[in-house]
């Protein structure tokens, strides 16, 4: 079992329920899209997945610990072992490229290595390598405020590539890239999910690009979990509750993009289309 | 294949030249601040700093002296306070027109360019004239046509901090998001209009903090002129110091810590009402909470030029415009003879080694001490760090100096410590606020992934803050060059020991090489770091 969540809740100081009553689970290895309308929880369900919120009430459980009774040095432990990736890129403008996804390390780096590493990069190679997978090899030493939005998306997901964790978040990865850029990138995170028999857990926007890359997708509404299916058993009906408002005016999915090009695809995937709806 | 390019850092080699070039120039300017931190623990200066810190114990408490003092405190906030509203008289539209952020002829560009760049360039100059020349010089200078009292001090204040006010204005207005103002000059719109709906509402805040700060400088500023004769608390300080009255001296630098404290607790709460304001909206970012505050600062102006009742219409009679002519003219012919020459060119030195030792010892115990000071130590360190930064600060250099002459000895190394203790102070402060304002999620999301909190501050939040603090450093270090040039008034060597023997002499032609020394110095560190700054 890689994590396991309870019946758990999460209010907010504001009041507001973020998540009432979810409980989810997956194993070693297992490949999970959440997918949903926007407010519905994803972000809060995948911070809860990465120790960053404790739930007000229910339990956790990631990676054979529970996160909230551990001693402050065995959480950080933990989360070195958990990788997320952020919707915004939560790098500083100055930093270099390099620096920026060695610093996926510094969990798992003594710090001397990581003190020595600001005056000289510990592992060119391996921030190349991890770059490299995501098609950024030559920005290495680039400067993050000199690279567009769609890179600097592409060097978040090279730090967790470079953390190595055994359980990956990635909260919209994909959501400042082209379509077809965001296809490749969702399969190097997968790829390399696969090779080292990690676990993930994506939240997406775009249905399609869920459907034809993950197996199992949690639909996600108004804090609750919506269904948990193996792709094949979710149909467009459950699809259009999910997105029932956005369907009634007669709006597609959201989907990659809606260009032509794209269509052929989402109708292979079984994504229902502008109308399908009405 | 080309040994691929990556496997090496293309900067490392930068970098470890910059470190070479940086220990290079540092040991020399060490060797001439003559910088024995061994001296400071020496039994005798112990001794001697004991015996003076003892005096002044019990403070005096005697109820004349206390009128003298409140007395003395009234004129010291009314002479900082109209000495900046002078001050921001003549920024407000200096800064307006030498901003590059409404620099409407670089459009295009557009018509009148040429004459647009060179009026720009005339008033950089002036601005680095009048702060490049410190204020008590400015001071010194106006007692002589003013007579001793506060009108000197008021003009002195509002020249030296209307070129600093103007200087960074500018800078505020460039250094944020200044595409809105641009696009309202691309629209056809003018100055006002691009500052007001372009550039304000980012900026606002960080303009009244910095104002605000400024007042602080200048209630210290008035406190150290006192000591030649333009009115205030400093007058006093100097006649306690002078009667060897450590006890009044004692009372006197508590008030004055009280002062600081109190418009710091001031800039806060300002700061922050701007900040609910902005959130609320209306013209210009500044809500009716803001336009009431400006109207309280503007009272508070009038007042304070009302109380001073400075009779700056003497300014304009016959005689006094004689009087300032025969003055000017005594300083339009500097002594450029060769041995004079060297003894300046060599102080000139002094005062950068001294500066810049002095900057560097306050950059280290600023960040040792902001790091508690922005609360990432709990509140309780917080405050207390805080507080301990407010002392540093709240007292001004020439009074630091008096202290670490007799701490070192007299000579530079006095000065640098002087300018250490607190320079500290102010870039603790500063730095601390940086740290707070900083964006978290860089951080944060470090500290999700394991990394221990040293760690997560060196990778999340000092890239965020790093030009910042440089930028800090930078500017108090060229404040403190003036200052070094200053600290010489009671020994601690550098142009400012020349210069006050110069103007006790009456040799104003000497007097006028070293103020000319002065202003070289300053434009020489203006144009240094702002060719750091663009490559940083």
């Amino acid at each position: 079992m890689s994590f396991r969540i309870d019946n758990a809740s999460l209010t907010h100081a504001n009041g507001f329920a973020a998540l009432a009553g979810i409980s989810f689970a997956a194993a070693a290895g297992e490949q999970v899209a959440v997918i949903g309308p926007s407010g519905a929880g994803k972000t809060t369900l995948l911070r809860l997945l990465g120790a960053a919120l404790r739930p007000s009430a229910g339990g956790v459980e990631l990676l054979g610990a529970d996160p909230w009774a551990l001693p402050a040095g065995e959480l950080r432990r933990l989360r070195a072992r958990i990788g997320v990736v952020h919707q915004a890129p939560p790098l500083p403008q100055r930093q270099r490229v390099v620096t920026a996804v060695l610093a996926g390390r510094l969990g798992s780096w003594p710090l001397w290595k990581s003190l020595a590493s600001l005056l000289y990069p510990q592992d060119i190679a391996g921030a190349h390598e991890a770059l490299a997978r995501l098609d950024l090899g030559e920005r290495v030493f680039d400067r993050c405020d000199r690279i567009s939005g769609g890179q600097l998306q592409r060097v978040g997901l090279a730090r967790v590539l470079y953390q190595r964790p055994q359980l990956v978040l990635a909260d919209e990865p994909v959501s400042a890239l082209d379509p077809t850029l965001a296809r490749q990138t969702v399969r190097a995170l997968t790829a390399d999910a696969a090779a080292r028999g990690a676990t993930l857990v994506a939240s997406l926007h775009a249905v399609d690009l869920a459907l034809a890359e993950f197996p199992r997708i949690v639909g996600v509404r108004d804090g609750r979990i919506a269904f948990d299916l193996p792709t094949a058993a979710v149909s467009e009906g459950l699809l259009c509750a999910l997105y029932a408002g956005e369907c009634a005016d007669a709006a597609a999915l959201p989907t990659l993009a809606n260009e032509p090009r794209f269509a052929a695809h989402a109708v292979e995937a079984g994504v229902a289309r502008r109308g399908a709806c009405a | 294949m080309e040994a691929a390019a990556w496997q090496r850092d293309p900067a490392a080699r930068g970098r470890a030249t910059a470190l070479l070039l940086g220990l290079a120039v540092l040991w020399p300017l060490l060797q001439m601040a003559e910088f024995r931190p061994a001296a400071i623990f020496a039994a005798q200066n112990l001794h001697a700093v004991g015996g003076f810190l003892a005096g002044f114990l019990p403070p005096a408490t005697g109820p004349e002296f206390l009128g003298y003092l409140l007395r003395a405190t009234l004129e010291t906030l009314a002479i900082a306070t109209a000495g900046v509203a002078l001050a921001f008289v003549i920024a407000v539209p200096l800064a307006l027109l030498t901003t590059r952020a409404l620099a409407a002829a670089e459009i295009g560009p557009g018509p009148g360019l040429c004459r647009a760049r060179w009026l720009q360039h005339a008033l950089r100059a002036l601005l680095t004239v009048l702060r490049g020349i410190p204020e008590l010089v400015w001071a010194l200078l106006f007692v002589r046509v003013f007579g001793l009292g506060p009108a000197a001090g008021v003009l002195a204040l509002a020249l030296t901090y209307g070129g600093m006010l103007a200087k960074v204005y500018a800078e505020i207005l460039e250094s944020g998001d200044t595409r809105p103002a641009r696009a309202i000059l691309e629209a056809g719109g003018g100055r006002l209009p691009a500052l007001l709906y372009g550039l304000l509402p980012g900026a606002a805040q960080e303009l009244t903090s910095y104002t605000a700060y400024r007042w602080e400088c200048a209630l210290r500023a008035s406190v150290v002129m006192g000591f030649v004769g333009a009115g205030g608390l400093g007058q006093l300080m100097d006649q306690a110091m002078k009667m060897l009255n450590g006890g009044e001296a004692a009372t006197i630098l508590l008030t004055f810590l009280l002062l600081v404290l109190a418009a710091d607790a001031l800039s806060g709460f300002l700061r922050q009402r701007l900040g609910a304001a902005g959130t609320r909206g209306g013209v210009a970012g500044i809500g009716a909470t803001g336009y009431a505050l400006g109207l309280l600062g503007a009272a508070a102006a009038a007042a304070s030029f009302a109380w001073l009742d400075l009779g700056l219409g003497a300014l304009l009679t016959r005689e006094s415009a004689r009087l300032i002519g025969d003055f000017v003219a005594a300083f339009l012919a500097p002594d450029l003879s060769l041995p004079w020459l060297a003894r300046v060119g060599y102080g000139l030195i002094e005062t950068l080694a001294i500066s810049a030792v002095g900057t560097l010892l306050a950059v280290a115990g600023g960040l040792a001490l902001a790091l508690p000071a922005s609360g990432r130590y709990g509140a309780p360190a917080g405050r207390l760090t805080r507080f301990g930064l407010n002392a540093l600060r709240s007292v001004p250099e020439l009074v630091w100096a008096t202290v670490t002459v007799l701490a070192v000895g007299l000579g530079p190394f006095a000065g640098a410590l002087a300018l250490a203790l607190h320079t500290a102070g102010v870039l603790g402060r500063l730095f601390a606020e940086a740290l707070q304002n900083a964006p978290p999620t860089p951080r944060d999301a470090l500290l999700d992934a394991g990394a221990r909190p040293a760690a997560a501050f060196l990778y999340g939040t000092l890239p965020e803050v790093a030009p910042q603090f440089v930028a800090y450093t930078l500017y108090r270090w060229e404040m403190n060059i003036r200052m070094a040039a200053i600290l010489g008034f009671v020994g601690a060597g550098g142009l400012g020991q020349l210069l006050y023997y110069a103007l006790s002499l009456f040799h104003y032609a000497q007097a006028s090489t070293v103020i000319a020394a002065m202003l070289l110095l300053s434009v020489v560190v203006d144009a240094a770091s702002a060719a750091l700054r663009r490559r940083l």
